[in-house]
């Protein structure tokens, strides 16, 4: 019979004990919650939260916009990360340009999120260098970069913050995993330019940057400051839709934030699942 | 026919290669026997296309292919680690230059299995990369530069990180497919056994300076070669053997 190793098995129950325990404890409260039956209340078993939270609706479109946002802003910081890095990889390697993709890592989101407002905004700088430069001919008439009901603010906020994240590991695994000593044999064998990059490179990366890159999906499709910052009341991001229904006066729409986070939970799960299932 | 006339290249201040002239004939294998830092790497480098020389003329069937890009060469160049593409399976590995040409699914299916075969890895095409043993990996790094029949095929000390056994192995297989696939290759190596086991024509590379050697039995007999050392050194413990 196999000899437990009293240190190891003490260090992994301390592991459980404070990640997994917590979660479960969460989402078993979560779901008590959902039917009625804890929290202040609590009136015995009930489908009652559950019905009227779908019969709201907003779930699904709040769910479907939480990953677009997540999925557009993550596509154009991956894009550029890895344009960045196939192009310049060199010049990434300077002192200047170290800094400035460190540099951004150590702003909190919320920090990031004011910023744009400044930036974005109809009365942002942005709008004011456009009016000094006489492209409009008054800063209200500058398109709406916040607040606006496409998420162009969250998702150009999302992206600032993720592209040097993501040169940063892309520049990692091209060197660890010797992509470029890779496409110089490809080449040797005949292969061009651009099929170095679509045969060798962009699979290599994409494959080792996979369970990244969906771990921070999930990060951006759950965030909270920045969109609760430069969002709209409708859509809502998934985090911020399920705080208003915890924060709001009436109580009774309490269970649906924790149906919300229950759902979310379950769809991202299965989500991670599936992608990391696929990658193997 | 791969020759090149005056090759000449340095970093900075240090001059790596001075004037290499040399010929590897056609369907042949040439033997470059040098120590570390002679610069053997580098002349292939420059002949691959992946080092640009800083004089001379690197000539391919009397075509100067001296400032053409690697693709462009048909001048195959293999590592001294096996560098297989690690997102894909050991038959993708071996298929990779055929599907770059662009060739028909059956062509490429046919070719690999059958190469697969003379590699004795029959069965291990699903397998990834690094499910392989050490010698498995260089030889699909080998057929995966044979399947695309190269004019020329450059060896950079291909077996020098395998075991003794799995090495001398590796040096008949090779033997055994640069003859069957007629192919026109310039091995470099810095071992004198692995130098008169694989190769046809020979050359010393010393200081960044390289020396042709009309013959095999001129190779054997310079002094710089240490083939003599070799030769005395098993004759030396032979005739202990027989005293003791």
């Amino acid at each position: 019979m196999k000899r437990i190793n009293p240190a190891s098995a003490g260090i992994w129950a301390l592991f459980l004990l404070l990640t997994a325990v917590p979660l479960v404890f969460s989402l078993v409260y979560a779901l008590l919650y959902s039917f009625g039956l804890t929290g202040v209340l609590a009136e015995g078993f009930t489908l009652r939260h559950w019905q009227l939270f779908f019969s709201e609706g907003r779930f699904f479109s709040s769910f479907l916009f939480s990953v677009g946002v997540a999925l557009v802003s993550m596509g154009l910081a991956a894009a550029t990360a890895l344009w960045w890095v196939l192009r310049y990889r060199r010049a990434l390697n300077s002192r200047v340009m170290s800094l400035a993709l460190y540099l951004p890592l150590a702003f909190p989101a919320m920090v990031a999120a004011f910023l744009a407002f400044h930036w974005l905004g109809n009365a942002g700088l942005l709008s004011r260098i456009a009016w000094q430069l006489g492209w409009i001919s008054e800063p209200r008439q500058f398109p709406d970069l916040i607040n606006d009901p496409w998420g162009i603010g969250i998702i150009l906020t999302h992206y600032a913050m993720a592209t040097p994240f993501f040169t940063l590991m892309f520049k990692a695994i091209y060197a660890d995993n010797r992509v470029g000593e890779l496409c110089l044999a490809g080449a040797s064998m005949g292969a061009t330019r651009s099929e170095q990059v679509r045969r060798i490179a962009l699979p290599l990366l994409w494959q080792k940057a996979r369970p990244t890159l969906l771990l921070y999906g999930v990060f951006v499709a759950g965030s909270y400051e920045i969109p609760l910052i430069l969002g709209v009341q409708s859509p809502q991001m998934i985090s911020v839709y399920a705080v208003t229904k915890m924060n709001r006066f009436d109580l009774n729409t309490r269970p649906q934030a924790y149906i919300i986070a229950l759902l979310f939970t379950v769809i991202v799960g299965g989500l991670l699942r599936w992608g990391m299932g696929r990658g193997r | 026919m791969l020759r090149t006339e005056d090759i000449a290249k340095g970093f900075g201040t240090k001059k790596v290669l001075r004037g290499i002239s040399m010929e590897a004939p056609e369907r042949e294998v040439f033997c470059i026997l040098g120590r570390s830092g002679c610069g053997k790497t580098t002349l292939l480098k420059c002949l691959a296309g992946l080092e640009q020389p800083d004089a001379g003329r690197v000539m391919l069937d009397e075509t100067d292919i001296t400032g053409a890009p690697p693709q462009k060469r048909d001048i195959l160049y293999l590592y001294q680690e096996p560098l297989l593409f690690p997102h894909l399976s050991v038959f993708e590995n071996i298929a990779f230059g055929l599907r770059i040409r662009k060739r028909p699914e059956a062509e490429i299916r046919e070719r690999a299995d059958k190469l697969l075969e003379e590699l004795e890895l029959s069965g291990e095409g699903e397998k990834a990369p690094h499910q392989l043993s050490g010698g498995q990996r260089q030889r699909v790094a080998f057929g995966r530069a044979i399947i695309v029949q190269p004019k020329v095929l450059l060896l950079d000390e291909p077996f020098s990180n395998l075991d003794a056994q799995t090495r001398a192995n590796m040096q008949v297989l090779f033997r055994k497919l640069a003859s069957r696939h007629r192919i026109t290759s310039i091995f470099v190596t810095h071992d004198i056994r692995e130098a008169l086991t694989v190769g046809d024509r020979f050359g010393f590379m010393d200081g960044g300076t390289l020396e042709n050697f009309p013959e095999r039995e001129a190779f054997i007999k310079d002094r710089r070669s240490g083939a003599r050392e070799e030769f005395d050194f098993w004759n030396n413990l032979f005739d202990h053997g027989k005293q003791d």
